[in-house]
């Protein structure tokens, strides 16, 4: 569904991603990880079609993505109505009056009939349990509800491809334990998810694989996420993790973990 | 999960016009790439000191003005060439272009004098203004904005107008990346036809004051709570270097040619 192939990107000479080659199939979730500044937001830019590589190739569904391609308004539209993209700031992400607007913007704009749009906005508010800020502004909520509806926005596009960039961050303990299950249910429900996390927990709980991004932007492994949190040498080598991070051997539940000093 | 989310969406967009998104992003990324550009030019170890720069710069104006002598804007020509030749391509087009827009207009508007047989000003003027212009694009594009507002304490500027022009400038970058991921959010979203443009364009713009009355807010309170009483004070590092001294001498030579010629 998704394929890169030897694709490099700089910002005004400073590189960003060099020489990544990836392929995603439909209905996988892969979470990227890195260290900050490794390449994996201005990786979901270029997936999602806001920046174009500067060498290289950027297939999906076998279409390259070119700047050129998505100059077509109406390339460029289904392109984005197939891939959806969750900011890791939920205030960039809206901009209507009220939450049920902001909600029916994108299914308006697909030229759905009223009854309809009402039905996907009021299915959105119950998946994203926000049935009762339907009518508050978005900009007065709090981090987690803003995160919630700026997800509902995008799902009432009903995307093939969801990408969340730092889903977790700023999120209470409940919220990101809610959200986790979220991801779970919607991978479940096929839809392709693509995120980039640093919460080593939430890859072993969400993704099917992990793409480990080092310091140099190059791709330092692609294996399943469960095998690569395994891999502590490697994520120490990408400054990932320290050396406290570790697993008890023979516990029921076992996840790697840190113990506070 | 709702049955429509475990289908693939038949739907196939219709044509609309929104390229004003496409280019009010072009805009921003253009100012936030200038601003980023210009803020980390730190000019290496043997650049000219931003206080030099800054008072050579204002005294070439002043001179250049005053001057009525074709000679010494003529000298002033020569040593702006050899400033630009010593930076990259890109900006030596920016900067002289600049200039030349500039000084077209000004040509323009002394017409009507050159038509009424004024054959000075028309020349004079808008060569002046190249230079001028020139002089500070040169002055712009090789001293980081930082660089310039620090030098300002050298000339009794307040450090408080100093510090609000500091953070004037962080906050245009601030709020700059803010409306480009608006922006981008837009485009991202916008999946077919937009009958009410404009009412997402105002939304953008009060979510944008909305942020930036929050950053405003969350400032106050940050420089309470670091004790900040409403005196500021910006650090001078000062190290005469070779730059600096061969940077003056050309400025005195100047002067001198410009007393010389009277």
């Amino acid at each position: 569904m998704i394929e890169l192939n030897d694709v490099s990107y700089s910002y005004e000479g400073i590189p960003a991603l060099k020489r990544v080659s990836l392929r995603i199939e439909k209905g996988e979730s892969v979470a990227l990880m890195g260290v900050n500044g490794s390449g994996k937001s201005t990786l979901l830019k270029l997936l999602n079609g806001i920046i174009f590589p500067d060498t290289g190739e950027y297939l999906f569904g076998g279409e390259s993505i070119t700047q050129k391609k998505m100059q077509d308004a109406v390339f460029s539209k289904h392109f984005h109505q197939r891939v959806g993209f969750v900011f890791q700031n939920s205030d960039t992400q809206l901009f209507c009056s009220d939450v049920y607007d902001e909600i029916a913007f994108g299914p308006r704009q697909m030229g759905m009939e009223e009854t309809e749009v009402e039905k996907r906005v009021e299915d959105c508010l119950a998946l994203l349990s926000i049935q009762n800020f339907r009518h508050r502004q978005p900009y007065h909520l709090s981090g987690g509800e803003k995160k919630k509806v700026a997800i509902a926005c995008v799902l009432a596009l009903n995307p093939e491809v969801l990408v969340f960039d730092e889903p977790l961050n700023g999120l209470d303990p409940r919220t990101r334990r809610w959200f986790v299950s979220f991801l779970i249910q919607l991978h479940k429900a096929g839809k392709t998810l693509i995120s980039s996390t640093h919460d080593l927990e939430m890859v072993q709980e969400i993704a099917t694989r992990a793409v480990l991004f080092d310091e140099k932007h190059t791709v330092a492994a692609d294996k399943p996420a469960q095998e690569l949190l395994e891999d502590i040498d490697l994520l120490k080598k990408v400054n990932l993790i320290d050396e406290f991070y570790h697993k008890h051997p023979g516990a029921g539940h076992q996840h790697f973990h840190i113990h506070p000093f | 999960m709702p049955e429509w989310l475990l289908k693939d969406e038949n739907y196939q967009p219709l044509p609309d016009r929104d390229t004003f998104i496409d280019k009010s992003i072009l805009s921003l990324l253009r100012i936030l790439s200038r601003i980023r550009a210009q803020s980390g030019y730190t000019g290496g170890k043997h650049s000219v000191h931003a206080v030099y720069k800054v008072a050579c710069t204002f005294l070439l104006i002043v001179l250049l003005s005053v001057s009525r002598n074709i000679w010494f804007l003529a000298a002033v020509g020569a040593y702006l060439l050899a400033a630009l030749s010593l930076m990259s391509a890109d900006r030596i087009i920016r900067v002289i272009k600049a200039g030349l827009i500039i000084s077209f207009f000004s040509f323009l508007i002394l017409l009507p004098a050159f038509l009424m047989g004024n054959r000075y000003s028309p020349v004079m003027i808008p060569l002046k203004t190249l230079a001028t212009v020139t002089a500070v694009g040169i002055l712009s594009h090789t001293t980081g904005w930082h660089a310039v507002t620090g030098a300002l304490k050298s000339f009794f500027i307040p450090d408080i107008f100093i510090f609000v022009l500091d953070i004037t400038i962080k906050y245009i970058v601030m709020l700059g990346e803010l409306s480009l991921d608006l922006f981008y959010s837009l485009k991202l979203r916008s999946v077919g036809k937009n009958v009410e443009k404009y009412s997402s364009l105002s939304g953008i713009a009060g979510t944008m004051f909305l942020k930036s009355k929050e950053m405003a807010e969350d400032m106050y309170s940050a420089m309470e709570c670091r004790g900040f009483t409403g005196s500021y004070r910006v650090r001078r590092r000062f190290r005469f270097t070779p730059a600096d001294f061969l940077y003056i001498v050309v400025h005195i030579l100047l002067i001198t040619i410009f007393v010389y010629l009277g």
